[in-house]
């Protein structure tokens, strides 16, 4: 018989001080990738959004992107979790006998709601394309955009008008319901009464506000990369479009987390000592300089300063995109990392090789696969709707700018 | 009339939703229920509450032992270790226990490894000085004085069993 | 351009449309609803007492807990353990429970450093358990219905149904609860109820010398339990976080966590 010694948790938590006999820090890198990927899902929705109701028409080139991408990234936005798990293999039944106390239930309608939402966007922007192909192509390629065109090949004017319509239904419906995705995540460890880090009203707001800049980010980020890649001709006027949006947010973002803070602070509740050593101590390094000098102080100022390059756009959105990451990490980790006896603390030691499964499949490999494994679906998505094709031409971007600049926001 | 190419996707989701609720009732045991209408502390598969009713017990204490061993039972029990069940120095965690002489498992249903532990570090668990320990205790015939040493001091190296009976808690 | 009117339908149709679903799983039957009011406080309850001034920390209670729940002996988790609580003079709080107690305390020495007896100002044991709450944060958080509370107030888990994802671990202010390794689902303390429904005691009180530890209904008049709450003055660990626990603590003091 295998022995069974080893405590799920043991293996990569330290123990400092006091803490509970059964304390560890379960929660690990699965849970911080989690809400970063939803996050990154509900700020590339919105993006496309602005373009298809808010009306920023020089977004039109990454619209279709970001829309597409989203979508890739929420298809691996769960699969964190069934990593996470011990029983994956019954993560079903969180579909099948959800209650409705609990938050993490809602999963399922939320998701699947957003998803459907997402997935008919995309069929009725692409609509035109795929009934192309499905007319053109023949073979499996062609069966495939048989299916996808659902049986109907009506691309008539008025159908097309409809559908424009549609989209804009979907898109604006899609920006309450990306909020409801992210702001639940947010919801799921704000409700977590036992973590003095966690537990705050603003929770659902902060994890939103993160979500939009690191949503914006990734695009700005991929599009510049899938673009150069093209070799297309990149048209800078999306792209300083999409920097002032994250320019906007990131003091959002940076406002809400610090008011968070501050209000720790000044309350100084009985966790107080132990949170302020966390955050000034522990963690002062990934906090304060990782995620809010380098995350977000430094990416504003390379955004606002006069005459913007492409070249700075891509650095910030690169800054944000790490900075947002270590704030997942610092929340998820860094909330476990108080004990919950206020009186010890715990690290995290991420595993990075074992030949134990269970701590295999919460080490650093899984991980690395399950962030970059949003950028290969994107690739094969683009193999089927071209995402990059939609650009602007030299004119283009001149009258584009022109516009722009003729506008307030 | 023709059906407009927009509800194609209506017609995916209602059939998706309407797999997922076949698929529900397929999938979950029928005693899945939320006793009492409380679906936020008793919403349950009814069927568990019996494989934590039926789970086996395993400390059987003086009153099983005593079946063959009645005159250790005895002897503790007028002793001030009366209320020290069998099983506090006699079942081991360790799988290589020495053996009891009959197979209980076997023969009385009785689960735990048996063996005698007889070691100081046992012992220290209760009867090592701590300064905060209580004095003494309510025995059955009233209160008895907690016999505590210093296991620096107090013939450190030897195995209490030298000189002290367990079970009567007295000399040899 | 989308006008406010045509923003409000479609967030309107959103909230609609995934409140269908929802209701397709009947939660909002009125008794459902009816559940949030009436508790089921009235009704025979397990209660458990725990006199912290009797205890010796000998940690037989962990010793027997794990023995008899098959939780592996040398795996770090505990049903039940015990705490050690050191005043020292200079005012510094020392708390530790090496190994949940399971091998007892047998020397003075926290995490190692050897106190001697004349800096300590005040020194107890205070054993833990699953306090069985009335409002059970770690069931009402459960995504899957693998977690449940009796009528009689003990609060249990489906083995075979949980998913592992940990939500009812963290949630629990107590950390009653943790991973089993052999089953790798949730685990926690379940008052030996193979043994306190047939008339038994639990474990942990039968491996207990020193009489800590006491379970019984605890709206039985009868009951030593019952006897202790309603004329002696008890307390209950962490009350502020409503979870309403049923482990009542005899000589608790206030550097407990």
């Amino acid at each position: 018989m295998e022995e069974h010694t080893l405590a799920h948790g043991a293996y990569w938590t330290v123990k400092e001080f006091f803490t509970y006999p059964n304390e560890y820090i379960y929660w690990t890198i699965h849970i911080v990738i989690y809400p970063y990927l939803t996050g990154l899902v509900a700020g590339a929705f919105v993006l496309s959004s602005m373009y298809h109701v808010f009306g920023k028409d020089e977004l039109r080139p990454v619209a279709k992107f970001s829309l597409v991408f989203s979508l890739a990234l929420l298809i691996m936005a769960p699969s964190p979790l069934l990593f996470h798990l011990t029983q994956p293999q019954r993560s079903i039944n969180i579909m099948m006998t959800p209650h409705f106390y609990s938050a993490i239930s809602a999963f399922t309608f939320v998701y699947l709601s957003y998803m459907a939402i997402v997935v008919f966007e995309i069929w009725f922007v692409f609509r035109p394309y795929i009934v192309k192909q499905a007319q053109e192509r023949d073979g499996i390629v062609g069966l495939m955009y048989k299916v996808m065109t659902l049986g109907s090949y009506d691309v008539s004017e008025a159908a097309l008008h409809l559908d424009h319509k549609i989209i804009k239904i979907l898109a604006t419906a899609g920006i309450p319901a990306a909020g409801l995705l992210h702001g639940y995540v947010g919801f799921i460890f704000g409700s977590v009464k036992t973590v003095p880090l966690w537990k705050t009203p603003l929770m659902p707001f902060i994890f939103l506000m993160s979500a939009v800049i690191s949503g914006v980010a990734v695009c700005i980020v991929t599009y510049i990369a899938g673009m150069a890649f093209k070799k297309h001709f990149i048209c800078f006027v999306p792209i300083k479009s999409m920097s002032k949006v994250l320019a906007y947010f990131l003091v959002i973002a940076f406002l809400l987390e610090g008011i968070d803070i501050v209000f720790h602070a000044y309350t100084a509740e009985e966790f107080w000592h132990i949170m302020s050593e966390l955050l000034f101590k522990r963690f002062a390094f990934k906090m304060i300089v990782v995620q809010w000098i380098l995350g977000m102080i430094l990416p504003f100022i390379l955004l606002v300063l006069p005459n913007l390059t492409m070249l700075r756009s891509f650095i910030a959105a690169s800054l944000v995109l790490m900075g947002v990451f270590t704030m997942r990490w610092d929340v998820v980790i860094g909330g476990q990392s108080m004990s919950r006896s206020f009186a010890g603390f715990l690290e995290f030691n991420l595993p990075v090789f074992s030949k134990n499964i269970e701590i295999f499949k919460e080490g650093l490999i899984p991980a690395l696969f399950l962030l970059a494994a949003p950028f290969f679906l994107l690739y094969i998505f683009n193999k089927v709707l071209p995402v990059f094709k939609d650009i602007f031409t030299e004119q283009e971007c001149a009258e584009a700018e022109d516009k722009m600049s003729k506008r307030l926001f | 009339m023709k059906m407009s190419h927009a509800w194609r996707p209506v017609i995916v989701i209602l059939g998706a939703v309407i797999f997922l609720l076949i698929l529900r009732t397929i999938y979950v045991p029928a005693d899945f229920t939320a006793k009492n209408g409380d679906y936020k502390y008793q919403w349950h598969r009814t069927g568990n509450e019996k494989y934590w009713q039926d789970y086996p017990a395993k400390h059987m204490g003086q009153e099983f032992c005593g079946t063959c061993h009645a005159d250790k039972v005895e002897k503790i029990s007028a002793s001030g270790h009366q209320k020290v069940e069998c099983e506090s120095c006699h079942a081991l965690p360790e799988k290589a226990a020495k053996k009891h002489p009959v197979d209980l498992k076997e023969d009385f249903k009785y689960l735990l490894e048996i063996g005698v532990d007889s070691t100081r570090e046992l012992c220290k668990r209760c009867h090592a000085k701590l300064p905060y320990r209580p004095a003494e205790y309510a025995g059955a015939k009233g209160t008895v004085k907690f016999k505590m040493i210093d296991p620096k001091t107090h013939n450190a190296g030897i195995e209490c069993v030298t000189c002290h009976d367990v079970h009567s808690a007295g000399f040899k | 351009m989308v006008t406010r009117r045509d923003f409000i339908k479609a967030g309107l149709l959103t909230v609609a449309g995934m409140t269908i679903p929802i209701s397709a799983l009947e939660i909002f039957k009125p008794e459902a609803l009816a559940s949030l009011v009436e508790s089921f406080s009235k009704k025979k309850r397990w209660a458990f007492v725990v006199d912290t001034t009797k205890c010796v920390g000998c940690g037989m209670c962990a010793k027997a807990c794990k023995l008899e729940n098959e939780i592996p002996f040398e795996a770090e988790v505990q049903r039940t353990w015990v705490e050690r609580y050191i005043q020292t003079k200079d005012g510094e709080v020392i708390i530790d429970s090496p190994r949940g107690a399971r091998y007892g305390f047998t020397s003075n020495d926290p995490y190692g450093k050897e106190l001697k007896d004349e800096e300590v100002a005040k020194e107890f044991f205070v054993p833990k358990l699953c306090n069985q709450c009335e409002k059970p944060s770690c069931v009402q958080v459960c995504p899957a219905g693998a977690t449940y509370k009796m009528e009689d107030g003990v609060v249990l888990v489906d083995r075979s149904w949980c998913i592992g994802c940990g939500y009812c671990v963290t949630n629990c202010p107590y950390f009653a609860r943790f991973f089993n390794p052999v089953t790798n689902t949730a685990d926690k303390c379940t008052f030996c109820y193979h043994r306190i429904t047939k008339g038994k005691q639990t474990a942990c009180i039968d491996a207990c010398a020193f009489g800590v530890r006491k379970i019984g209904y605890l709206h039985d008049p009868n009951s030593e339990v019952f006897k202790i709450v309603s004329t002696q003055r008890v307390a209950v660990l962490k009350p502020e976080y409503g979870n309403e626990p049923h482990v009542f603590y005899i000589g608790l003091d206030h550097i407990v966590k």
